[in-house]
C-alpha cells in the first residue's frame, strides 16, 4: 500500500505511476475535488465550459478522471493530514474527515502537498480586495466567480499571465499587469529558457491574448501602497517604478483605481507535513526558498518517503508531473529514467532567476505596516524587539511579538519576517531560521471536541 | 440554495465556496480584527493565511474560501 | 579579561530576575546563555504566577512573596509583559477531591493565602461556560499571570540600562576554580574572571554544575500545552482540578495529567497539564494531547468546537524532593544555583533573585532559605 498525500499534478501522477506498477495506492486531499491549486475545476452543479479558463484542463481532466477509475487507487477527499510522524521506516498521519479522525500508518509515503502564492508585505496590504494571483484564480476557476470589477495584477513571475488573462477572457476589466522584474532578465537566461519551446509559446499566447483585450503590461513596476475608501474596501493601489533590487525610485509614484489587486511574488512550498515527518530541508540559492531536500528518484532523507512536486522546488506543472511519475515508480520498487525530470528541472531554474524577489523589497515598508497579519504585528513592533528587547532571531521574535503566532502559523509572514529580523539585526538568517519558521507541529487546525473523540486506550 | 450571512439570505449555488458566494452578493469584509478592529476579506483565497475565518453554524474560525454553502447555513463574521 | 563582579548562567527568567537583583545591588554583572534570551524553558512558560497550588510550607512562602515581587518590578521597570492580576479558580469534582480541596483551602488561607469558597452559583458567575454539573471550588484571586519571554528581556533591558551586559549565543566551555572556589567562566569568545556564578540554567543546571566541579540532581519533566484558535471571552480565570497539586508532587515516573484551562490576553485559551519523565524525548505524543483536550472538554464543554492551532512542549526543571534548588553549592564557594523551579519558574523567579542577592551581599532575607540550599545534595554527590 502506497499512500500519497496531495491531489495536485505531482500527487495525481505519482498515484497514477504506482496504482500503474500494481500497487494499491491511498490518495489523500484535504480539498472536495482532485486537481490542487493548478488544476481547480468546478463543482458539477455549475456547468460552464472549463476550457476557457485553464488552457491545460483537458490534460488535468484526463488525468483526473483516470485516477478516479483506477481499480487500484482509493481516493480520499476532503480529508485534512492534521499531524503526521515518523518513526522506524513507518510514517504516521493523523487525518480528519467530515468530523471523524483516522489514524492511516504507511510504510510508503509520496509527500506532495504543493505551494502557494508568496506575498511581500506592503502598506495597505491588509485591506479587503488585496489578494493573491492563485486566490483570484481559486475563485474564477473553483467558483466561477469574478474576485472583482477593476482588477490590477502585480508582482512577479510567470503566473501573473494566465491569471490576468483569465480574468480578462471573462470580462473583468484587468486595469493593468505590473511585473517588477525586467525583460532584460530574459535575456541573460535565454539559452536555457529556450530549452522549453513549448512554455515560451504559452507564455507568448498569454501577451498576445492580453494585447487583444488592451491589457497594458508594464514591466519595472510594483504595487508599493494599498488605500481604501470609505467602506473600508479597497480603491485604489500605488504603482512605482522599481530599480532591479527593488528599490522604489521616488518621484515615480502613481495612483490605479481598482476594487481588488491580486499580487503575488512566486510561491512558497507547504512544508508543514515534511516538518513533522523530519524530512532535511533546504534552502535553495534560486530563490532563497525552503525545500525538501530528494534524491535523483525523489527519496527523502527519511525510509520510506517520497516527495515531488512544488515541496521540492517551484518548478511548475510539468515538472510536478515528471516528479510525481518519478516518485510513484521509486515507491513501487522500479526505477523510471530521469532525463526529461533533470531538463525540465533547469528550465525551472532559469525561470526563477529570471523572476526573483529583489532584495531591497523592504525599501517600501512604513513602520506601521502589518507585517503579520494574523497577529497584526506591525513593523516597528518587530524593529522594537530587536532594537530594544534583544531579539537575535526570528525564533526570538516570535516569542515576543506573537508573529507567526496567529491562525496560519507563519505560512504568510514566514519568509518575510526572516527577511526582516535580517535587515534590522544585520545577521542574515540562518537555514536552522528558516526551516524552524515551518516548523508546525500541528499541520492544520483541528477542532478540540475532534481530537478528544477517539477512545483513549489504556 | 439559500443560506444566512449576519441574518441577511444569501442566494448560491451548491459547491461554491461560501466566501465565493458572499463576493458575489458584495460582501467583502468578513471579520474584524480583535486587537485593531480592522476590516478583513478574502486574501490568499485558498486556505492558506486565515483571514476569512467566519462563524459557520456556531463554530468558529472556519475559512470562507474553503467551506462550501449548505441550505441554511449560519455564517457570522467573527465576533464573540 | 573581562572581570565582572558576577556572572549569571541563563538569560531566562530567573537568569533575569537574578542579574536585575544584584545590579540594583551595585553589582556589575553579565549574563550568558549559549542560546537567545529566553530559548530555555522560559520560552516554553504559560506565565503562571500562583500561589494556588502550593502545600503551605516553604514553597508557598517563595511563592507568596515572588507574586507580590513580580507586581513591584512591573512598577520598576515600566512593565511591558503583559502582568494581569487574572485571579485562579480551582474546582473539585468528587466528594472527596472537594474536601481535599477545603483542606488545603484553610491552610493556604493560614498561611497568608486569600482563598474564597464558592458554591455553584458563584462558580459559574465567574465561569459561565464551566461545565454546569461542577459545583464547588475556590477562588485564589491573588494567582496572575504574565508572558514570559517578554518578563525575563525586559528585565534584561532594564540590566543593559544599568550598565549590565547581556551576551546571547555565548555557550559556557569551562569553569575554573581555586581551592574549590570559583576563579574564571570561558566562553568561546571570552574568559570572565570572577568570584560569583550564578546557575540559572534550569533544565541544564546539572550540567553547568558539573562544569564546576559540583553536582546537582536536576532532570527534565516533559509537560506539553495545547494553544487554541483566537476565542476571546470564554475563560476569564486560570482554571484547574484540584488533582492538579497532587501531580506536580507525584514522584511517579508514569503521565500525570490534569486539566488546566485559562484564557489569555491575546484571546488564545492554553490548556495544560502533563508531565512524563521521558528525559528530553522531543517527539510530539498525540495520545497526551489528546488527553489534554478531553480533560479540557470536561471541564468546558464549549471547548469541544474550539479548534485546536498549536500545540508545543518543555522541559520542567525538577529535583528528585520537588523543591526549587536556591542558594551557594555544597563544595564549590562562590557558585549559586537558582534553578530546578519544575513548573512553577516564572511565579517564583523574583523571590529566587531575592534570596540569592541576600545570601551573596550576606544580608538578611524575607524566609528561612535553607530548605532550598543545594547542599542537600551532598551526599547523593558522585565521589
Amino acid at each position: 500500500m502506497i499512500t500519497v498525500v496531495g491531489a495536485g499534478p505531482a500527487g495525481l501522477a505519482a498515484a497514477l505511476s504506482a496504482a500503474n506498477a500494481g500497487e494499491s495506492v491511498e490518495l489523500i486531499e484535504s480539498g472536495a475535488r482532485l486537481g490542487g491549486q493548478y488544476w481547480r475545476n468546478l463543482p458539477n452543479s455549475i456547468v460552464v465550459d472549463q476550457q476557457a479558463l485553464n488552457h491545460d484542463f483537458q490534460s488535468g481532466k484526463v488525468l483526473r478522471e483516470k485516477v478516479q477509475a483506477h481499480p487500484n487507487i482509493t481516493v480520499l477527499l476532503n480529508t485534512q493530514v492534521w499531524r503526521a510522524s515518523h518513526k522506524e521506516g513507518i510514517s504516521t498521519l493523523h487525518t480528519i474527515s467530515g468530523g471523524t479522525t483516522r489514524e492511516i500508518r504507511t510504510n510508503k509515503l509520496i509527500l506532495a502537498t504543493g505551494a502557494y502564492d508568496r506575498t511581500l508585505p506592503f502598506p495597505g496590504w491588509d485591506i479587503p480586495g488585496v489578494m493573491t494571483p492563485g486566490g483570484v484564480q481559486a475563485l474564477l476557476k473553483g467558483n466561477n466567480v469574478k474576485a472583482g470589477k477593476k482588477i490590477v495584477i502585480a508582482g512577479t513571475g510567470p503566473f501573473l499571465l494566465p491569471v490576468a488573462t483569465g480574468l480578462a477572457k471573462y470580462g473583468v476589466d484587468v486595469v493593468g499587469l505590473f511585473e517588477a522584474n525586467r525583460l532584460r532578465r530574459w535575456i541573460w537566461q535565454l539559452p536555457a529558457l529556450l530549452s522549453n519551446i513549448s512554455v515560451i509559446k504559452e507564455g507568448a499566447s498569454y501577451l498576445h491574448a492580453l494585447r487583444k483585450f488592451k491589457v497594458r503590461v508594464q514591466r519595472g513596476y510594483a504595487v508599493v501602497e494599498a488605500h481604501s475608501g470609505s467602506d473600508g474596501n479597497l480603491s485604489a493601489v500605488t504603482v512605482a517604478r522599481v530599480k532591479s533590487d527593488f528599490s522604489v525610485i521616488e518621484g515615480s509614484q502613481r495612483k490605479v483605481a481598482c476594487d481588488v489587486a491580486a499580487i503575488g511574488w512566486g510561491f512558497t512550498a507547504d512544508l508543514s507535513l515534511a516538518g513533522n515527518l523530519g524530512l532535511m530541508q533546504q534552502v535553495s540559492l534560486l530563490d532563497g526558498g525552503t525545500y525538501v531536500v530528494v534524491d535523483e528518484h525523489q527519496g527523502t532523507s527519511q525510509v520510506g518517503i517520497f516527495a515531488a512536486g512544488e515541496i521540492t522546488g517551484i518548478g511548475g506543472s510539468k515538472l510536478s508531473l515528471a516528479e510525481g511519475e518519478i516518485a510513484g515508480s521509486a515507491a513501487a520498487g522500479s526505477e523510471t529514467n530521469t532525463s526529461k525530470k533533470r531538463k525540465l528541472a533547469k528550465f525551472a531554474s532559469a525561470l526563477l532567476r529570471t523572476y526573483p524577489v529583489g532584495p531591497n523589497w523592504q525599501s517600501w515598508l512604513k513602520p506601521e505596516t502589518t507585517i503579520c497579519r494574523c497577529e497584526e504585528v506591525t513593523l516597528e513592533i518587530i524593529e522594537k524587539s530587536v532594537l530594544d528587547l534583544g531579539a537575535t532571531d526570528s525564533r526570538t521574535v516570535k516569542l515576543f511579538t506573537r508573529c507567526g503566532m496567529g491562525m496560519c502559523q507563519g505560512r504568510i509572514c514566514g519568509r518575510s519576517v526572516n527577511d526582516v529580523v535580517a535587515r534590522i539585526s544585520g545577521k542574515p538568517a540562518s537555514d536552522a531560521d528558516r526551516v524552524s519558521s515551518a516548523a508546525r507541529p500541528i499541520a492544520s487546525p483541528i477542532l478540540l471536541g475532534e481530537l478528544a473523540q477517539i477512545p483513549i486506550v489504556d | 440554495m439559500i443560506f444566512f450571512f449576519e441574518n441577511n439570505e444569501i442566494h448560491a449555488i451548491a459547491g461554491q465556496t461560501v466566501g465565493s458566494a458572499l463576493l458575489e452578493n458584495n460582501v467583502r469584509v468578513l471579520r474584524r480584527t480583535r486587537f485593531e478592529g480592522a476590516p478583513r476579506g478574502m486574501f490568499c483565497g485558498i486556505g492558506v493565511c486565515f483571514d476569512c475565518v467566519v462563524t459557520i453554524n456556531g463554530v468558529a474560525n472556519q475559512r470562507a474560501c474553503l467551506v462550501e454553502v449548505e441550505e441554511g447555513m449560519r455564517v457570522e463574521g467573527f465576533q464573540r | 579579561m573581562k572581570q565582572p563582579d558576577a556572572i549569571v548562567i541563563g538569560a531566562g527568567v530567573v537568569g533575569s530576575a537574578c542579574a536585575l537583583g544584584l545590579a540594583k545591588a551595585g553589582l556589575k554583572v553579565v549574563v550568558l546563555d549559549r542560546g537567545p534570551v529566553s530559548g530555555g524553558t522560559t520560552g516554553a512558560g504559560e506565565g503562571n504566577i500562583l500561589v494556588s497550588d502550593k502545600e503551605p510550607g516553604p514553597e508557598l512562602t517563595l511563592a507568596i512573596r515572588s507574586r507580590n515581587a513580580w507586581f513591584e518590578i512591573a512598577d520598576e521597570i515600566g512593565a511591558g509583559f503583559e502582568l494581569e492580576a487574572k485571579g485562579g479558580i480551582v474546582v473539585a469534582r468528587t466528594q472527596v477531591g472537594a474536601t481535599a480541596l477545603s483542606h488545603l483551602a484553610k491552610r493556604q488561607q493560614r498561611a497568608g493565602v486569600q482563598a474564597h469558597e464558592l458554591d455553584r452559583s458563584a462558580l459559574h458567575q465567574l465561569e459561565p461556560y464551566l461545565d454546569p454539573s461542577i459545583d464547588f471550588g475556590f477562588h485564589y484571586p491573588a494567582d496572575a499571570q504574565c508572558q514570559p519571554m517578554l518578563s525575563a528581556a525586559q528585565m534584561l533591558k532594564a540590566l543593559r540600562s544599568m550598565g549590565g551586559e547581556v551576551i546571547t549565543g555565548a555557550a559556557v566551555r569551562a569553569i575554573h576554580t581555586k581551592d574549590s572556589a570559583i576563579s574564571q567562566v570561558v566562553t568561546e569568545k571570552e574568559k570572565y574572571s570572577t568570584e560569583i556564578v550564578i546557575n540559572a540554567t534550569g533544565t541544564w543546571a546539572g550540567e553547568i554544575a558539573q562544569m564546576a566541579g559540583s553536582y546537582l540532581p536536576i532532570a527534565p519533566r516533559r509537560g506539553f500545552i495545547l494553544v487554541s484558535a483566537p476565542a476571546p471571552n470564554l475563560i476569564r480565570h486560570k482554571v484547574y482540578d484540584a488533582d492538579y497539586v497532587a501531580n506536580v508532587a507525584s514522584d511517579s515516573t508514569d503521565l500525570q495529567s490534569s486539566a488546566v484551562v485559562e484564557g489569555t490576553k491575546s484571546g488564545t485559551i492554553l490548556i495544560g497539564a502533563s508531565r512524563e519523565r521521558v528525559g528530553f524525548k522531543s517527539d510530539f505524543d498525540v495520545s497526551i494531547l489528546r488527553i489534554l483536550a478531553r480533560q479540557a472538554i470536561s471541564l468546558f464543554p464549549i471547548l469541544a468546537s474550539v479548534q485546536l492551532m498549536r500545540a508545543y512542549r518543555g522541559f520542567r526543571p525538577f529535583a528528585p524532593d520537588h523543591l526549587p534548588v536556591i542558594g551557594e553549592d555544597g563544595k564549590i564557594k562562590g557558585l549559586w544555583h537558582a534553578a530546578g523551579h519544575e513548573g512553577a519558574g516564572i511565579g517564583l523567579a523574583p523571590a529566587t533573585a531575592e534570596i540569592i542577592v541576600g545570601q551573596v551581599l550576606a544580608r538578611e532575607v524575607f524566609m528561612d532559605a535553607s530548605p532550598f540550599s543545594p547542599r542537600r545534595f551532598i551526599q547523593e554527590s558522585a565521589p
